[in-house]
C-alpha cells in the first residue's frame, strides 16, 4: 500500500504504478476455505472462533487472556504467528465485537503495531476519531453520512436518536449502540462454544504414531474425568491434534450411547489416527465433547448379567467408527404398502420404531432387489399370473403361483399422474420347476394405453 | 470275536471324544428334533458355540434368497437368546421377509460391509461380543485361517455363526476349499407341498445335504419350514434323500427324488 495500491483498483492502473506487480486471479472458494482453517487453528486461542465476513475472523477471548499474560501480549503472539506464515493481518481487542472489528480496520495504528488494545469500557473514545465506515453500516447510510458532514463516529454520539433513526433506518443506530455496548450483539461461532473441553500442549511436540495415541488418551482422560466428575457422558467427540504450522487434523468419534469411558474412546482413536500427518511434530492437542447428556452413576463392570444394549454398545461403536454411520442399521417397520418403502433404517441402540411392526401374514420376499428387473412372461389369460417367464436369460416354468395383491401407488406422496392406475401394481407369488421361488409383478392395466410390463422384485427363500 | 471287536471300536470313540473334548464339559447342542437329521449329527445336534457353512447350489449361490432363509432358520433358536448381527456385501435383505420365517427381527443389526476382508472381520468381532448370540456373514469363501478365527471367537463368547457363501452376480464360481466350519450345509430350493386346500403356495421347503459335519456323517433331505412343537428348530423332514456315507448322489437323482 506504501506503493499506492489499494483494493478494488483496476488492474491496469495496478500495473502502471508497479510495473513488476504479480497479479492473481480472485478465487473466493479458495479464500474462504483458507479463512475457515484459519479459524480451526485461531481454537488454541478461544474455543469461540466466529468467521466475520470474507476477510475478518471474530474471538471471544472472555477467560482466556491471562493464559497468555494479558490482552496485549495474546494479541501480539497471534499476529506474530500469523506473521511468521506470511499472513498479513490486523488485530483489536475491545470490549464489543464492533469495536474490535472498527480499530482492527480503521485504528490508528493500521500500518504500525497492527493492533490495538482498548482499555474495558474505552470504546467510546476509541472510535470517535475513526470514520463512519468503521460502523459496518449499510452502503446507502455509508454514502450520505459524509454528505452531511458526518465524517467521524464521534460526530455521531450528540445527534438525536430518533431522528437518525428515522432517517438511516433502525440499523443505524443498533450499529453504533453495538459498537458501543449499549447493545447486544450475537455471533455465530464456527464452532459453538462448549464448556466440555480439555487441552493438552506440550513442551516438546510429538509425532511418532504411538505418542499420538496416548496423548489421545491423555486428554480423553482428562475430559472423562470431569464429565464422571458432574455425572454426564457425552456420545460424541472429536479429538483435535494441532501442528506446529497451524494446520488441525480432527478425529471424530461417535458411541451409540452416552459414555465417558476413556480406555474405549482411546481404543475408537488410535484406528483412525491415519488421517494425521504430524510433520513437523503436533504441540497441542484438544478434545471436545457433543451431545452432552446426564448418565446415572453405574456400575464400571460387571460381567454377568450384561443390559442386551449394554453389551452390544462397544461393538456398534467401533463398527459405527470403522465402516461409517450408514453402515451399520437396524430395519424399522415403515407404514407403507409400497414394499420399498416399508423399512426404514435406524440406529442399532435407538428406542423401537412406533410405527406397526410387519405382519407375518403377508408374502414377502427373503431378498429384494433395489430395482425391480423386467421379465419376459407367457400368460394364458391377460389377468392370470404367467405360465413361464424369462429373467436375466434363464427361462423358468411356472408351476404355482399364489396372488394377486394388489399394491398402489401412494398418491397423497407427490404428483398424482405418477400415482394413477397405470402404476397400479400386483403382485404374484410364483414357484418354478425347481422350486425356486419369486416375487412377480404386473404394473399397468389391460386396455389403458400401455400394455401392461411384468417386473420381478424379490426372491422367497 | 465279534462282540469284544464292537466293544473295542466304542471304547476308542470315546477316547477320540474325551481327546476332543478335553477338559471341558460336552458342549450344549441344538437338536432337530428328528431323528434321520440328528443321528448325523455328533451329540444328536449342532452345537451352540461353533459355526457353520451354508453353500447355495446353482443359481443360489449368486441370489442367496434360500441360504438366507435357510441360515436363518438354522440360527433362529439361539437369536431369541440375544442380538443377531448380519453381515452383508449387498443390501438387499428383505426384513419382512424374515418375518414371514418368525426370525426376530427387532433384535436384527446388519451391516454392509466392502470387501470380504473387512466382513470377515467383522463377522468375527461380532462373534467375540457377549451380547451377540448369532452372527451370519455373507461372504465368497474364508480361508482357513479367518475359519479358525471364527471359530475361537465363537468359543469366546459362546456365538453361534453362519457362513453363506454368496458370490457376486455373474462372478466366478470358487471353489469350497477345506475349511473350519463345524459343518457345511449345500442348501438349493424344493417344490413345496401343495396346501391343504389347493390354493396358493405351501410353506417353503429346501433341499438341503449336509457335507461335511466334525464327528457327523454327510447325508441329505428336504427339509420344510414348519412351526413344530417338537424340537427347537423351525424344521420338519419331508423326505431322506440318498445316503451320502455310502455313495455320494448325483445331482439328477436328488432332483428326481425331489
Amino acid at each position: 500500500m506504501a506503493l499506492g495500491l489499494s483494493a478494488g483498483q483496476k488492474a491496469a492502473d495496478a500495473l502502471a504504478l508497479v510495473p513488476q506487480l504479480v497479479t492473481a486471479d480472485h478465487d473466493p472458494d479458495a479464500d474462504r476455505r483458507a479463512l475457515g482453517s484459519l479459524c480451526d487453528w485461531c481454537v488454541r486461542f478461544s474455543p469461540a472462533v466466529a468467521v466475520d465476513g470474507e476477510d475478518g475472523l471474530l474471538l471471544d477471548i472472555t477467560g482466556t487472556d491471562h493464559l497468555w499474560g494479558g490482552e496485549d501480549a495474546m494479541l501480539a503472539d497471534l499476529l506474530e504467528r500469523l506473521a511468521r506464515w506470511g499472513v498479513p493481518a490486523r488485530g483489536a481487542i475491545a470490549d464489543t465485537a464492533g469495536a474490535a472489528w472498527a480499530l482492527a480496520r480503521y485504528g490508528e495504528p493500521r500500518f504500525g503495531s497492527g493492533r490495538a488494545v482498548v482499555p474495558p469500557g474505552g470504546q467510546r473514545e476509541a472510535l470517535a476519531r475513526l470514520p463512519v465506515a468503521a460502523l459496518r453500516l449499510d452502503e446507502a447510510a455509508q454514502a450520505q453520512l459524509p454528505r452531511l458532514g458526518l465524517h467521524r463516529v464521534g460526530q455521531l454520539y450528540a445527534l438525536p436518536r430518533a431522528q437518525m433513526a428515522k432517517r438511516f433506518g433502525l440499523a443505524f443506530t443498533q450499529r453504533l449502540d453495538q459498537a458501543l455496548g449499549a447493545a447486544g450483539e450475537a455471533l455465530a461461532f464456527r464452532r459453538p462454544a462448549s464448556p466440555w473441553f480439555a487441552r493438552l500442549a506440550f513442551f516438546e511436540p510429538v509425532s511418532a504414531p504411538e505418542d499420538l495415541a496416548r496423548v489421545a488418551a491423555d486428554v480423553l482422560a482428562l475430559i472423562c474425568k470431569r464429565l464422571e466428575g458432574e455425572g454426564r457422558g457425552a456420545k460424541r467427540f472429536e479429538v483435535v491434534y494441532h501442528r506446529l504450522d497451524g494446520k488441525a487434523f480432527a478425529v471424530p468419534v461417535g458411541l451409540a450411547r452416552p459414555g465417558r469411558d476413556a480406555v474405549r474412546l482411546a481404543k475408537l482413536v488410535a484406528p483412525k489416527l491415519d488421517v494425521v500427518d504430524p510433520g513437523f511434530g503436533i504441540d497441542v492437542i484438544t478434545v471436545h465433547a457433543f451431545a452432552v447428556e446426564a448418565l446415572a452413576q453405574g456400575q464400571a463392570r460387571i460381567d454377568a448379567e450384561l443390559d442386551a444394549a449394554e453389551a452390544l454398545a462397544p461393538l456398534v461403536d467401533r463398527l459405527v467408527n470403522r465402516l461409517g454411520e450408514g453402515r451399520v442399521w437396524r430395519p424399522d417397520p415403515v407404514e407403507s404398502h409400497v414394499p420399498e418403502r416399508a423399512v426404514g433404517r435406524s440406529a442399532p441402540l435407538a428406542a423401537p420404531a412406533a410405527a406397526r411392526p410387519w405382519s407375518p401374514d403377508l408374502p414377502r420376499p427373503t431378498r429384494l432387489l433395489k430395482r425391480p428387473e423386467p421379465i419376459e412372461v407367457m400368460a394364458k389369460l391377460p389377468d392370470d399370473p404367467p405360465l413361464r417367464f424369462t429373467w436375466r436369460g434363464r427361462h423358468h416354468r411356472v408351476q404355482a403361483a399364489e396372488g394377486p395383491e394388489r399394491i398402489g401407488q401412494e398418491w397423497w406422496r407427490g404428483d398424482f399422474d405418477a400415482a394413477g392406475p397405470g402404476r397400479i401394481r400386483d403382485y404374484y407369488r410364483v414357484e418354478d420347476e425347481a422350486g425356486g421361488r419369486f416375487w412377480i409383478y404386473r404394473q399397468g392395466l389391460y386396455g389403458d394405453g400401455d400394455p401392461p410390463k411384468w417386473w420381478l422384485h424379490g426372491l422367497f427363500g | 470275536m465279534p462282540g469284544s471287536r464292537e466293544a473295542r471300536i466304542e471304547a476308542l470313540r470315546g477316547r477320540i471324544a474325551a481327546i476332543e473334548a478335553g477338559t471341558r464339559t460336552p458342549t450344549p447342542v441344538l437338536p432337530f428334533g428328528d431323528p434321520r437329521v440328528d443321528s448325523h449329527l455328533p451329540g444328536g445336534g449342532l452345537p451352540r458355540a461353533g459355526w457353520h457353512e451354508v453353500v447355495g447350489e446353482g443359481l443360489e449361490g449368486e441370489s442367496g434368497a434360500a441360504t438366507a432363509a435357510f441360515a436363518a432358520l438354522l440360527a433362529r433358536p439361539r437369536a431369541e437368546k440375544g442380538a443377531v448381527v448380519w453381515v452383508l456385501r449387498r443390501s438387499d435383505l428383505y426384513a419382512p421377509g424374515l418375518v414371514n420365517l418368525g426370525f426376530p427381527v427387532e433384535r436384527l443389526v446388519m451391516v454392509r460391509v466392502r470387501d470380504e476382508a473387512e466382513g470377515l472381520s467383522v463377522l468375527e468381532d461380532a462373534l467375540a461380543t457377549p451380547g451377540v448370540s448369532v452372527a451370519i456373514g455373507e461372504v465368497e469363501a474364508p480361508d482357513l485361517v479367518a475359519g479358525r478365527r471364527l471359530q475361537l471367537a465363537c468359543e469366546r463368547a459362546g456365538g453361534f455363526g453362519v457362513v453363506l457363501h454368496r458370490r457376486p452376480y455373474g462372478g466366478p464360481a470358487k471353489g469350497a476349499t477345506g475349511s473350519a466350519a463345524f459343518s457345511r450345509w449345500r442348501v438349493g430350493p424344493a417344490r413345496g407341498r401343495a396346501p391343504p386346500d389347493g390354493l396358493g403356495l405351501g410353506p417353503p421347503a429346501w433341499r438341503v445335504a449336509l457335507e461335511r459335519c466334525r464327528g457327523g456323517r454327510p447325508g441329505a433331505w428336504i427339509l420344510e419350514h414348519s412351526e413344530a412343537d417338537h424340537g427347537p428348530h423351525p424344521f420338519r423332514v419331508v423326505s431322506e434323500l440318498a445316503d451320502h456315507d455310502l455313495a455320494p448322489a448325483p445331482p439328477e437323482r436328488l432332483r428326481r427324488a425331489g
